[in-house]
């Protein structure tokens, strides 16, 4: 008889259990609350990007491509100085080698790059999960409140 | 006809966890009863390869590891759909520049579904799962399978062939 | 176990009677409870195991050759990769290290925030192998309830750093988030659930006799040879030896929370058993869910302050080398760094716990019968990746 204590405990566990409310989240129906950190995919502001290529040298994978080029605007006042800024031609991140890490994020001096919570993005083709800047544009809808900056910050 | 034979086998995948790091952890998480794949008609309990449809390569595959996988992949029996998940298993993912880590499973094996995310969460699995049950509804059985195009699809491969040499020590002086 | 894992052969070695024969048997590469890829070459007579061998490699991926291209932002990013279920502890194990060589102050706030994640860490890994271990065995249902837990404990971990397992929220002087607004008190919330539901995860596991049959008694590890093979951890502590070095060689807040009074303490068993084994990492779940009480308070207490200190735009750590241990869930992780003055480490060199405690299956299995193989090899809580790094 003593063998069939234990036995008995777990029935009654699995018997305890099956009056709870089963905690299964109904993924594909019903859409997951995700924290606001939560690490997903990576969006870019784009009119933030000055292409200074930090992110890019900082990621510890390198996926991040950028190209971009020089522009010059012609003297606004009279007599003064040109200026010349630098022109966004091509902004990808390879999905496919992203470790997810953040440190683009969080060395961008100039707010452009934001996570956002989406993970939905599998796709058939490797190649697609090449993003380029208007994909990654697509992702600042679902960023956050709380992460963008906010107006006094822009300044 | 069709769509009987689509309908079949899209919801009734028996998936054989290639499970090699820590997206296996996250593959198991989506087969518990949080996120439960088997809603989905995934059905994790297949005792080996070659009862099988499914494969998910979860973790990084090495130059060691190589052989392995293609000899279970030949061993399933067709139609064999594949996932990779995780983006060391898409590409390499953060050992893309080491010695012995095999650049992408797809390089060894046809992959229909790439899950990304390092590792990805077990919602990108269930996403991943639904978009391969799409591709399988758009197919036409008996004809050529619409990844056919796909790289290394019809590599006639075996195990034997992608098990590499050890590489030879640096000359001496 | 299934039979696609036993790949048989049939060795040439015995010779003579028809009882005698010989066989050399190979047990994975994959592994039955998918917590990565181990094999085992084993030479069986019947059922006796006369000789085991680790065959180790399949999970390679050259981490400490990359860590030499990688400044130390992004060393973390590999280091808390190579033990997947310690994440944490391994990222703050870097931290230290190049903390020590650096000569930095961390805020008192980011030591007892990291102490609490480590611990948070601790709970996760041990919950893992709870639900793995029985499910070598054949029972399913543990892994179920394990897992309900892990979620809880994944939720707040997502909650502070936004990654499920692999956090990468620890930086070299501190960490990058500051704390979530009423993040401590869902800690608490998640500890006490997982705390309320524990007992039906222990009594499915511990307490049942089918359970105990197989693990009592089974693979016994002695103290002498844990000590010849370095053995560490939960594994060492199940047979006596009382080292953790959370108490012993105190870093982070450890020294208090395992002082005088403090709610830590080591947890050790006798018997050197596989029960004992999984007796140990049960005590250490509830004491590592102590220590994660004890320092949400002690956070309530700071109240606002630094998390991180400030770095210096292109870290460089002076020339000079350091070796810095830490106790991982799964036993001592150490950390050698030579540093020539660079950006990046000259060489950082991993002592994973994994590495050694499996190369003890040597020992232990000649003389077991080929069932309680997999009572064994579970027992000794491994991770592939920390085998091979």
């Amino acid at each position: 008889m003593s063998g069939v204590r234990g036995l008995l405990r777990g029935l009654g566990t699995t018997a305890r259990t099956l009056t709870r409310r089963a905690h299964t989240a109904q993924y594909p129906h019903t859409e997951p609350t995700l924290p606001e950190r939560s690490r997903g995919v990576i969006a870019l502001l784009e009119e933030n990007c000055t292409s200074c290529m930090l992110c890019a040298r900082e990621c510890p994978d390198w996926c991040i491509t950028i190209d971009s080029h020089k522009e010059t605007l012609p003297a606004q006042t009279e007599g003064g100085r040109e200026r010349s800024h630098n022109v966004l031609d091509r902004f990808d991140i390879d999905f496919s080698l992203c470790m997810y890490c953040g440190i683009c994020i969080e060395v961008c001096p100039f707010d452009a790059l934001f996570w956002a919570p989406d993970f939905a993005y599998a796709e058939g083709d490797i190649r697609n999960l090449l993003h380029d800047k208007e994909r990654l544009g697509t992702f600042m809808a679902s960023v956050p409140e709380s992460a963008l900056p906010t107006a006094e910050e822009k300044g | 006809m069709q769509v009987v034979l689509n309908w079949g086998r899209r919801y009734s995948l028996w998936v054989f966890n290639f499970g090699l790091a820590c997206c296996a952890i996250e593959f198991i998480s989506a087969s518990m009863a949080r996120h439960d794949f088997i809603r989905l008609g995934v059905i994790p309990f297949a005792p080996g390869p070659r009862q099988s449809d499914l494969m998910v390569v979860s973790g990084t595959v090495t130059d060691k590891m190589a052989p392995a996988i293609r000899r279970l992949y030949d061993q399933m029996p067709e139609p064999k759909y594949v996932i990779s998940f995780g983006a060391c298993s898409n590409s390499g993912g953060p050992y893309w520049d080491s010695y012995c880590v095999t650049k992408g499973v797809d390089q060894l094996i046809p992959v229909d579904v790439y899950v990304p995310g390092c590792p990805p969460r077990p919602e990108a699995l269930l996403h991943g799962i639904v978009t391969l049950q799409e591709q399988i509804a758009a197919e036409t059985p008996g004809q050529a399978r619409s990844r056919s195009g796909s790289r290394y699809a019809d590599r006639p491969v075996t195990a034997g062939e992608v098990t590499r040499d050890l590489v030879a020590p640096p000359a001496q002086d | 176990m299934s039979s696609r894992d036993v790949d048989v052969t049939l060795g040439a070695a015995g010779v003579g009677g028809l009882s005698t024969t010989e066989m050399v048997l190979n047990i994975g590469p994959q592994h039955p409870a998918t917590h990565g890829v181990l094999r085992l070459r084993i030479t069986a007579d019947g059922e006796r195991i006369t000789a085991a061998e680790p065959v180790i490699g399949y999970m390679h991926r050259g981490a400490e050759k990359l860590f030499e291209v990688r400044d130390y932002r992004q060393i973390m990013v590999l280091a808390n990769r190579h033990d997947w279920l310690s994440a944490f502890n391994n990222e703050v194990g870097v931290a230290l290290t190049v903390e020590h060589l650096l000569e930095m102050e961390v805020p008192e706030r980011a030591t007892w925030a990291r102490t609490l994640l480590c611990e948070l860490g601790r709970v996760l890994n041990h919950l893992m192998f709870l639900g793995s271990y029985p499910h070598e065995l054949g029972a399913i249902t543990p892994m179920f309830y394990s897992f309900r837990e892990r979620e809880e404990i994944q939720a707040v971990m997502e909650e502070y750093s936004g990654g499920r397992m692999h956090f990468m929220a620890t930086r070299v002087g501190g960490l990058l988030h500051d704390l979530p607004e009423g993040w401590l008190d869902r800690v608490d919330a998640a500890v006490s659930t997982v705390r309320s539901r524990l007992p039906d995860l222990t009594g499915l596991v511990l307490g049942n006799e089918i359970l105990q049959g197989r693990t009592r008694g089974i693979g016994v590890l002695d103290l002498d040879t844990v000590l010849a093979y370095g053995v560490s951890g939960p594994i060492a502590r199940a047979s006596g030896l009382d080292v953790d070095l959370r108490r012993d060689e105190p870093y982070l807040a450890y020294g208090e929370l395992f002082g005088e009074d403090g709610p830590g303490r080591v947890v050790t068993r006798e018997a050197g058993d596989c029960y004992a084994r999984l007796d140990v990492l049960v005590e250490q779940i509830q004491v590592s869910l102590d220590l994660v009480e004890a320092c949400t308070a002690r956070l309530r207490d700071l109240g606002p302050g630094p998390i991180s200190s400030r770095l210096p735009k292109k870290l460089k750590v002076p020339a000079g080398e350091h070796y810095c241990a830490s106790e991982n869930p799964l036993g001592l992780n150490g950390y050698y760094l030579v540093s020539r003055g660079d950006t990046v480490p000259h060489r950082l060199k991993l002592r994973s716990a994994s590495f050694n405690n499996v190369q003890v299956l040597r020992e232990m299995l000649p003389g077991t019968v080929v069932a309680d193989m997999v009572a064994i090899l579970g027992s000794m809580f491994f991770v592939v990746g920390d085998i091979d790094k």
